[in-house]
């Protein structure tokens, strides 16, 4: 027969029934698998990936043997060299348009052609790599500067704080297109400078975010006792602040990606982005509007993708904010 | 302290992010390729020309004279001449900033006007189909592209409106000010006739830019509110029998505004930056277009003018929501600091 | 003493929470009456089911939460009632009060209630004066201008100096101590018969509680209104209460006048909490804290739901449902207790239970480890 012994006082008297630990890794998982809307955009956003990895593999990688385009010439017939022209703006399938009234669409170009013949379905397909790239770099730069400039100065406070965050509140005052357009006429009109000026554009959301993060984590009282235990500064940051603030980061990370391809694709849509002929979404829409009039359908897909793919991200975002609330139990 | 003493605090705080602005975008328009002189003057410029520019916009000075000369001016109200224009900036930019202000603005009071009942009525019935809707609906609102958009608009009200006939039609291409001159505007005879094309002329712009703000505005009014409808207070009010409509107006209504003022002032800066596009696709005579045409011409001046004037508006529009702010929350004081 | 009308009759009342989970019994079926001027005090630990037990009374459970059986009768009508349908199902009753009689004529003007948390509770974009007002504009039929007059002496009433200044400002601009006064007027001004105060002292530190005590006493006086007192603090109850109700894990189970309470305990459980009270002479080891955690309401222990951690547990204790009975003496005032001890199902022949209490301390309360170990087989 038991008795009280020093370890039970030590595991506490409700030693034996603890409820199921609600953090972790494994915890958020199996919540967001419940979750079917974040599950739907985790879908999306696979696929879009999926695709922007062929689309990579058959530009980029196969491009280092001057073999671009090989897998879509071998699967899918000449679907971005430039064709008879008796195709240009051809209607999707089963429409017609004024430019061919008696001439429906067909499958081998499900969603019509653009202006010099090509399918749209194939740019679009090319397209998606440009935005994925777009919005993961630019993404990925804004959030690791952002959250550095944003621990630091919420972690040291005081003139630091000030001037980091003066800093970064004139990037915000300036809109995002303004600012990435100007850094661009002044560098460079091309998809590495626009990646950069997004990522720059993108350090203040993080910067705040994780300011405001540390600064109430930083008054816990278990950071006062690390401290009072020797624990350095740096590892404090480290060990502690940054990974208690990680998940507000993740989710916001998350979201950007997709406003940072509605982003990308505005650049494009006024000629600061990928400059032709390398397919992109935004791009895709500037040109349609020429052609409004004669084949309405063209404006129609680019931009449905662009939709489709930022509604994944943020689908995939607030799956991950309400699992990793640990408030909301039940939506 | 007071009202008035609060806003110069404030405005005083936000010289040193003008300062800010201002130092960005004039380095940046220095990193600018291209000869300014060629550009305004043609290919071969004759030497005296080229030199009488040269002086007049002090091209030829070093970097940090170049760059007081300019602060100097600015204090003084002269944002330099645009070399494409030929006018000075200011006079540019005073032009095209109440089109723009116009654009932004509908498209703010459509978005409050719309998310506001949309998000009170989908936090009271909470999982219910209304609410599934709506929140489909904004999710779709904030993930679409604001020009693609404007575009559907155009095509759908502006182009087939003509071979479909119960399809109202609206204009695709420019903005009337509601306050023009009707001896300006062809077909309008009085003060009515100009607003009445004023309205039809902002309709597709407003929904286009506006649909991203009632989206974002939705989410929020709808979390804001379930978030206040659990509050102590909310139920306190109940218990003393106070109806539920009256719960939802007086209660909780005026506390549940607060973040949305708050997000208001972020999605400012969000908006600055749609409306280039929003005008850009509707052919629009505001700042946005006025910036692009800048951008693209390598003008100098008008381009940090215009950068400029975004970031007055931003802040001084930060300001007002801030006061708007202050006004409903009684706890926040006039006092202290920020 | 002329005999004091029953305000307030609680009967079987049943309360549940639909989650995912599982179904949450949060009271199961408790009854207990209120008398005109009487304060009755509910205590339990936290999770008991004591505020969902005020709630109900009000019909104020939200979601997922529902009142699922019972029958409340305050001043002769019926705020509760349940009939069962012929396939055993428990309804509504048409003799209930309908949802907006419940919020003309009952919420605020009959039965008030104040909350615990007087920051949380209270409107931060309103002045106080103003949310004061409207009750009573609600609740007793004035216009405005009587309402606030009202107001401002109702404020002065509870103590609040300077009250026509006061009335003007806002929550965050009073102190802990002066928002519960002024919810105690809100309440006041109503003239209910009845006040439920949900642990009202209980975010407030000690002198202040003591102050809001005092008050209370001379408005009840005053005034002769009812009290549900609400608390997990047994000094306050022998402080202030007339009756006390015990509650654990959604059930009452003891009921008795304050003094019986105390000093002729009944029941394992309230004797326990008794004892845990920590006293100014005691050292860290001679605490003694109840042993355990309560149990979820989901599931909640089979026959008596105490017995998982009473110290006196036998083995007929989980097979036998108590039944809520009056144990008292021919005449001494009523005594209820739910305990198998006073079940005539043979407790006292039984073999003493395992249960947490027992396992870790003994047949009795703790003492010291060395005498633990000589007493393991008791």
């Amino acid at each position: 027969m038991a008795t009280a012994t020093e370890s039970d006082v030590d595991e506490g008297i409700e030693g034996e029934e603890q409820p199921e630990a609600r953090v972790g890794w494994r915890y958020t998982l199996s919540q967001l698998r419940k979750d079917p809307t974040a599950m739907a955009g985790a879908a999306i956003i696979g696929v879009f990936f999926v695709v922007a990895f062929i689309a990579f593999i058959d530009t980029t990688v196969l491009g280092l043997f001057n073999q671009e385009y090989w897998l879509a010439e071998t699967f899918w017939v000449n679907p971005v060299q430039d064709p008879a022209t008796t195709r240009i703006l051809r209607p999707p399938l089963g429409l017609t348009n004024d430019l061919h009234p008696n001439d429906p669409g067909t499958w081998s170009h499900p969603l019509g052609t653009d202006h010099r013949g090509r399918d749209i379905l194939a740019r679009l397909f090319y397209g998606t790599k440009i935005a994925m790239q777009v919005g993961i770099v630019a993404t990925g730069i804004g959030t690791i500067a952002g959250v550095i400039v944003g621990a630091i100065a919420g972690y040291y406070g005081g003139w630091i704080d000030d001037t980091l965050m003066r800093a970064v509140e004139v990037l915000y005052a300036i809109p995002f297109l303004v600012l990435v357009i100007a850094f661009m006429v002044a560098f460079g009109r091309n998809l590495t400078f626009a990646m950069i000026g997004v990522g720059i554009r993108t350090i203040p959301v993080f910067a705040r975010l994780i300011r405001s993060e540390v600064l109430s984590v930083r008054e816990e009282d278990y950071i006062e006792a690390a401290r009072a235990a020797g624990v350095t500064d740096w590892k404090l940051i480290q060990r502690h602040i940054i990974p208690n603030s990680f998940a507000p980061v993740l989710v916001q990370a998350t979201l950007q990606i997709g406003i940072n391809i509605l982003v990308i694709a505005g650049l494009s849509f006024l000629g600061f982005g990928a400059q032709p002929p390398t397919a992109s979404w935004g791009q895709m829409l500037s040109v349609s509007r020429g052609y409004m009039l004669p084949a309405p359908w063209f404006s129609v897909w680019p931009g449905m993708a662009i939709l489709l793919a930022v509604v994944g991200f943020n689908l995939l975002g607030d799956g991950l904010r309400d699992a990793l609330d640990p408030r909301i139990q039940n939506r | 302290m007071g009202r008035a003493t609060y806003t110069i605090r404030r405005l005083l705080q936000g010289l040193p992010v003008m300062l800010g602005v201002i130092t960005i975008t004039f380095f940046l328009t220095e990193a600018m390729p291209g000869d300014p002189v060629s550009i305004m003057l043609g290919p071969n410029p004759s030497l005296t020309q080229a030199a009488a520019i040269r002086a007049k916009y002090g091209l030829d000075e070093p970097v940090y004279i170049r760059f007081g000369k300019y602060i100097w001016n600015l204090l003084q109200g002269d944002m330099g001449r645009s070399l494409y224009y030929q006018v000075p900036v200011t006079e540019k930019i005073m032009e095209r900033l109440p089109v723009t202000l116009l654009l932004v603005g509908a498209s703010f009071v459509f978005g409050a006007v719309t998310a506001v009942p949309l998000g009170v009525i989908s936090a009271k019935r909470r999982n219910k189909p209304v609410d599934h809707i709506s929140r489909v609906v904004a999710l779709i609102g904030i993930s679409t592209p604001s020009f693609w958009i404007g575009l559907m608009l155009i095509i759908v009200f502006a182009f087939h409106s003509q071979d479909v006939s119960w399809i109202p039609e609206f204009p695709a291409t420019g903005l009337v000010l509601p306050w023009a001159d009707p001896a300006t505007i062809d077909g309008a005879s009085s003060r009515y006739d100009v607003i009445a094309r004023s309205m039809e002329h902002l309709a597709l712009p407003t929904l286009s830019l506006g649909t991203l703000r009632m989206a974002a505005f939705t989410r929020i009014e709808r979390s804001s509110m379930l978030e206040v409808l659990n509050q102590e207070y909310v139920k306190l009010a109940r218990a003393y029998g106070v109806s539920e409509g009256k719960i939802l107006r007086k209660h909780a209504f005026r506390n549940a505004q607060l973040p949305l003022i708050t997000i208001m002032g972020l999605q400012l800066t969000a908006s600055l930056g749609g409306a280039v596009l929003t005008e850009t696709v509707f052919e629009i005579n505001g700042m946005g277009r006025l910036i692009i045409t800048a951008v693209n011409n390598q003008d100098y001046y008008l381009v940090m003018g215009t950068t400029l004037m975004f970031g007055v508006v931003f802040v001084v529009g930060v300001i007002v929501v801030d006061l708007l702010y202050a006004y409903i929350d009684p706890r926040v004081s006039f006092e202290g600091g920020d | 003493m002329s005999e004091d009308e029953t305000l307030l009759e609680v009967e079987n009342l049943k309360t549940q929470f639909f989650t995912e989970e599982g179904t949450v019994r949060a009271v199961d079926g408790i009854s207990f009456d209120v008398k005109e001027g009487e304060i009755v005090g509910l205590v339990g630990e936290s999770g008991a089911g004591k505020s969902v037990a005020t709630s109900s009374i009000m019909r104020l459970v939200e979601e997922p939460g529902e009142v699922v059986g019972g029958t409340v009768t305050f001043k002769g009508e019926k705020l509760i009632d349940f009939d069962e349908g012929p396939d055993g199902e428990m309804r509504p009753s048409d003799e209930m009060l309908s949802n907006s009689q419940m919020r003309k004529r009952i919420r605020g003007r009959e039965i008030a209630i104040i909350f615990q948390d007087p920051m949380e509770a209270l409107n931060p974009v309103f002045k106080v004066g103003s949310q004061i007002r409207e009750f009573i504009e609600i609740n007793r039929g004035f216009d405005e201008e009587e309402a606030r007059e009202l107001a401002v002496d109702m404020l002065r009433e509870v103590g609040i100096p300077e009250p026509e200044d006061r009335y003007h400002s806002y929550p965050h601009q009073f102190s802990g101590g002066m928002r519960q006064r002024v919810l105690i007027a809100m309440a006041l001004a109503c003239e209910p018969s009845l006040i439920i105060a949900d642990e009202p002292t209980t975010a407030l530190d000690v002198t202040v509680e003591a102050q809001i005590l005092e008050l209370v006493d001379d408005l009840r006086e005053k005034y002769d209104t009812a009290f549900i007192w609400v608390t997990h603090d047994m000094a306050v109850i022998a402080e202030i209460c007339d009756r006390v109700n015990v509650m654990y894990l959604g059930e009452i189970i003891e009921e008795a006048e304050v003094d019986d309470l105390f000093h002729d305990t009944k029941h394992p459980y309230t004797r326990a909490l008794l004892e845990s009270i920590p006293r100014p002479d005691q050292t860290t080891e001679e605490l003694n804290p109840i042993v355990g955690v309560m149990p979820e309401a989901i599931n909640p222990p089979p026959g008596c739901r105490f017995h998982t951690r009473c110290p006196e547990a036998r083995e007929v204790c989980p097979e036998v449902e108590p039944e809520f009975q009056d144990v008292s003496e021919a005449d001494e005032s009523e005594h209820f207790v739910h305990c198998v001890k006073y079940e005539d199902v043979g407790y006292e022949y039984a073999e003493p239970l395992e249960t947490q209490a027992t396992e870790a301390f003994g047949g009795g309360l703790i003492e010291t480890d060395e005498e633990e170990r000589g007493e393991a087989d008791d």
